[in-house]
């Protein structure tokens, strides 16, 4: 005896794709250089002022005004660093401009 | 450039060092002074609370001795001075030092490229 | 206050302790100088010190006390200077007292020359800082 076959119950809509979440923005890399670094180029903008800060020192130290001589060498050392610094960069920089044109060539 | 903690730490001890250096002068000019009591600088502590709170700025205070006196009022003791002085006078060698070296490392750095 | 303050603060206690060595030395080269009854005795000196509170320091001399213009009379009948009793005045000068305050002025003086030592090492120190 043949048993009735059932109709096929048709097949349900695919329901939509959920959208894979997004891949969660990375903890940003901690910036270790990159606040190193800033703090040296702000060496190159405070050349003026160092420099004009160990001037003046200079004047005091000689007028007898200046309490710690300390104050004038350390002063007179970082505005010579600063000063080397600020070369270094400017000569680097004309360096690699110079690079940039011999490529043109 | 200049403003990391052990640089402004170095400046303070050496203000510090340098007041202390002023007042042992003092007590050793007026040992015979009658009343005079001894001016002691400290800025050790300041400091070192300063830089666990990762600031290197302390201010040194100058005070004045409590220790007895003697029969005319004075109580600054010479050999205390002596030694004192002796040791101010290295520890602030000790930090100039450092300062140096400092400014040595920054200009290696920057001829190095 | 000056640059190299700790200097100038030595240099007020060396003056001090100058001028008092030198008074202690007058003192003590004076212990037998002989006066008549007529005049006073040699007075001993004595060099007070004052704290300098202005600017930056130190010590001054406030003031020299005299000691005593009656001195010690002295029966010393053949003296030239005796006078009709055969009294002679001498000074009023305990040697031994003296001695110690010369002793202590030596100490404090070389203490302050010490200081201006130690002060310079340490502005010499400052003044090379950075350089290499």
């Amino acid at each position: 005896m043949t048993v009735p076959i059932s109709a096929i119950s048709g097949l349900s809509s695919v329901t939509s794709v959920a959208p894979t979440q997004s891949v969660t923005q990375t903890a940003g890399a901690a910036s270790t250089s990159g606040a190193g670094f800033a703090n040296v180029l702000s060496g190159i903008d405070n050349l003026q002022q160092l420099q004009s800060t160990t001037n003046d020192l200079a004047v005091k130290a000689v007028t007898g005004d200046l309490d710690d001589v300390h104050d004038y060498t350390i002063a007179a050392a970082e505005s010579s660093t600063a000063l080397e610094l600020t070369a270094a960069v400017r000569n680097k920089a004309v360096e690699a401009f110079n690079e940039i044109m011999r490529m043109q060539a | 450039m200049f403003e990391s903690v052990s640089s402004v730490a170095l400046q303070s001890a050496l203000d510090g060092l340098s007041l202390r250096q002023r007042a042992i002068a003092d007590n050793v000019a007026n040992i015979q002074t009658p009343g005079y009591h001894a001016k002691k600088v400290a800025f050790e502590d300041a400091l070192s609370k300063a830089v666990s709170h990762g600031s290197g700025a302390a201010q040194a205070h100058t005070a004045r001795s409590l220790e007895p006196t003697r029969m005319d009022g004075n109580n600054v003791n010479l050999d205390e001075e002596t030694l004192l002085n002796v040791d101010t006078n290295l520890r602030y060698q000790l930090a100039t030092q450092a300062m140096s070296n400092e400014f040595s490392a920054m200009r290696t750095a920057i001829r190095g490229s | 206050m000056t640059t190299f303050g700790a200097i100038g603060i030595a240099s007020t206690g060396l003056t001090v302790h100058r001028k008092w060595l030198d008074a202690v030395s007058d003192n003590l080269a004076n212990v037998s100088t002989v006066r008549g009854t007529n005049e006073d005795a040699f007075r001993q000196k004595y060099v007070v010190a004052q704290e300098i509170t202005s600017g930056q320091g130190g010590v001054q001399v406030k003031g020299i006390l005299e000691g005593s213009a009656e001195g010690r009379l002295v029966y010393e009948p053949g003296h030239p200077l005796a006078d009709k009793q055969g009294y002679v005045r001498y000074p009023d000068i305990d040697m031994s007292s003296q001695m110690t305050q010369l002793i202590m002025a030596q100490r404090g003086y070389q203490a302050n020359a010490a200081v201006v030592d130690r002060a310079k090492e340490t502005y010499q120190a400052a003044l090379q800082i950075g350089r290499n």
